[in-house]
């Protein structure tokens, strides 16, 4: 502070501006001599100064009055130590800015929640339709496991078992010479199922002492959605595609001669030469 | 300068708010009295957490001063927090963090319900017309001691003061804060924040007075 309404001169007494500055140490040098100068002469003004000071010091003391609670102040320490750098705080206030005041980005958030929600369903859709094909082909197995039934088809021999299924279905493959077949594993004969409400040839099979169910189906249906490999209940269930066709196989067996018997189908749908 | 806000005060003080006189106040004097620009720019979140977290009891205080509500001083502390961890960057190192959190806290607080209200309550700047300054206000020695010992007594004269006044005279006793940065966090000239503190140390007295005539 170096200026100050009225400079103490002698003979008059302090203004109350200057007296209060005086006590707030804000007077320049200058005036701050001059002022010590009068009360070096003046009792008066040295006791309005005195009861000044002491009015200062209890202002100090009465005005420090408010503190916060023990909870209050955890939470306001807690909310300074949770402060982050600008980035995510600001990105938090521009989205919700601009979501309420504008209602083209209203609109575009309407629109990206729209989409999420799309792309969410459709996920979870094909995601259902995924699993329900799965249960359905394994439920188809585990029918021809306890059915007392024999399939339709009973042969080793796969040039009864292909004719068998023309006609019967909008498509046709080739079976593997019994001699392609891996190790241990033998034709022993086929049906007709439906899966997903298309109809698909149904190869059983044998490795060792394990059954196992092959279906085929046509690839552009939309009840070929099944992943490469997965596990029901203890079955494997691996799928394999060809140009025209979707393979899958169910089976106890190790998934090893799982792939290698569906890797010999998948190699006889090839043509020849 | 101080005969020019006094000349303004007395023109103007009578029929116009307080933020119009201070717009009167010749702005190329204001620049006398402008605080130094900064030097470098803090950009530290823990040095942000070890400049605030001291002054939270103070920031407390001040702010249950302006909103006389426990929880809503709780929620402008938090708020100001809250606006000035994001605006550290611009402040600069070497300056007053005190005065720049605390003139936060007050621009928020206008922010409120309470302090749109504040802003909109008419205040009159010094006038020598408006306080019984004289020498009957003068107090004894015998008053000193039975007045300034009563804090009681005294934060009932704090309470009754005009806000504008006690908030001047609050940062400079209780926060020590120099006049030259209360005129920052007040965005008023440093005339007025010597004026007002003035001011208020007089109508403490006089108030100090009738609470003893009062009581005795």
């Amino acid at each position: 502070m170096t200026q100050t309404p009225q400079s103490a001169s002698a003979g008059e007494h302090l203004e109350p501006d200057t007296l209060s500055a005086f006590i707030d140490g804000e007077l320049s040098s200058e005036v701050r001599q001059g002022v010590e100068r009068h009360l070096a002469t003046c009792h008066p003004c040295t006791l309005r100064v005195l009861s000044a000071m002491q009015l200062k010091a209890a202002t100090a003391r009465a005005g420090n009055r408010y503190a916060p609670s023990p909870e209050a102040l955890a939470r306001l320490t807690a909310n300074l130590r949770a402060q982050k750098k600008p980035e995510q705080p600001e990105t938090k206030q521009t989205a919700r800015v601009y979501t309420m005041r504008s209602p083209r980005y209203a609109a575009w958030s309407a629109l990206a929640a729209a989409v999420l929600l799309a792309v969410t369903f459709l996920g979870w859709h094909q995601l259902h339709q995924t699993n329900a094909l799965s249960a359905e082909l394994l439920d188809q197995h585990l029918a021809t496991l306890s059915s007392a039934a024999a399939p339709q088809v009973i042969s080793t021999d796969r040039h009864t078992v292909k004719p068998w299924f023309q006609g019967r279905i909008p498509f046709s493959f080739n079976l593997p010479e019994a001699t392609s077949l891996p190790p241990d594993t033998t034709l022993q004969g086929a049906d007709l199922v439906y899966i997903d409400h298309q109809p698909a040839a149904l190869l059983l099979f044998t490795i060792h002492k394990h059954q196992v169910s092959v279906f085929l189906t046509q690839r552009d249906t939309a009840s070929a959605l099944i992943s490469p490999s997965n596990i029901r209940a203890g079955f494997n269930l691996h799928s394999a595609t060809t140009p025209d066709l979707r393979i899958v196989a169910v089976s106890d067996v190790n998934p090893a001669e799982l792939d290698s018997l569906l890797a010999v189908l998948v190699q006889a749908q090839k043509p020849l030469g | 300068l101080s005969a020019i806000q006094l000349m303004v005060g007395m023109s103007t003080c009578h029929y116009l708010p307080a933020r119009f006189i201070v717009s009167l106040y010749p702005s190329h004097l204001r620049q006398i009295e402008a605080l130094p620009i900064m030097p470098s720019v803090a950009d530290s979140s823990a040095d942000f957490e070890q400049l605030a977290l001291p002054l939270m009891p103070s920031l407390y205080n001040h702010a249950f001063w302006l909103t006389r509500n426990e929880a809503e001083a709780e929620d402008l502390v938090q708020e100001t927090f809250a606006k000035a961890f994001p605006a550290f960057d611009s402040f600069q190192t070497g300056t007053n963090f005190k005065a720049w959190i605390f003139r936060i806290l007050r621009n928020t607080f206008l922010t409120t319900r309470a302090g749109i209200a504040t802003a909109r309550t008419v205040f009159l700047e010094d006038h020598p017309g408006t306080l019984d300054t004289t020498a009957a206000s003068e107090p004894t020695p015998e008053d000193n001691l039975i007045r300034l010992d009563n804090q009681a007594a005294l934060q009932l004269a704090l309470e009754a003061l005009e806000p504008p006044l006690r908030e001047a005279l609050l940062l400079c006793d209780v926060e020590e804060i120099k006049y030259k940065d209360i005129a920052l966090i007040l965005d008023v000239p440093i005339g007025t924040v010597m004026s007002r503190i003035s001011r208020a140390r007089r109508t403490l007295r006089q108030l100090l007075q009738k609470q003893i005539g009062k009581s005795l």
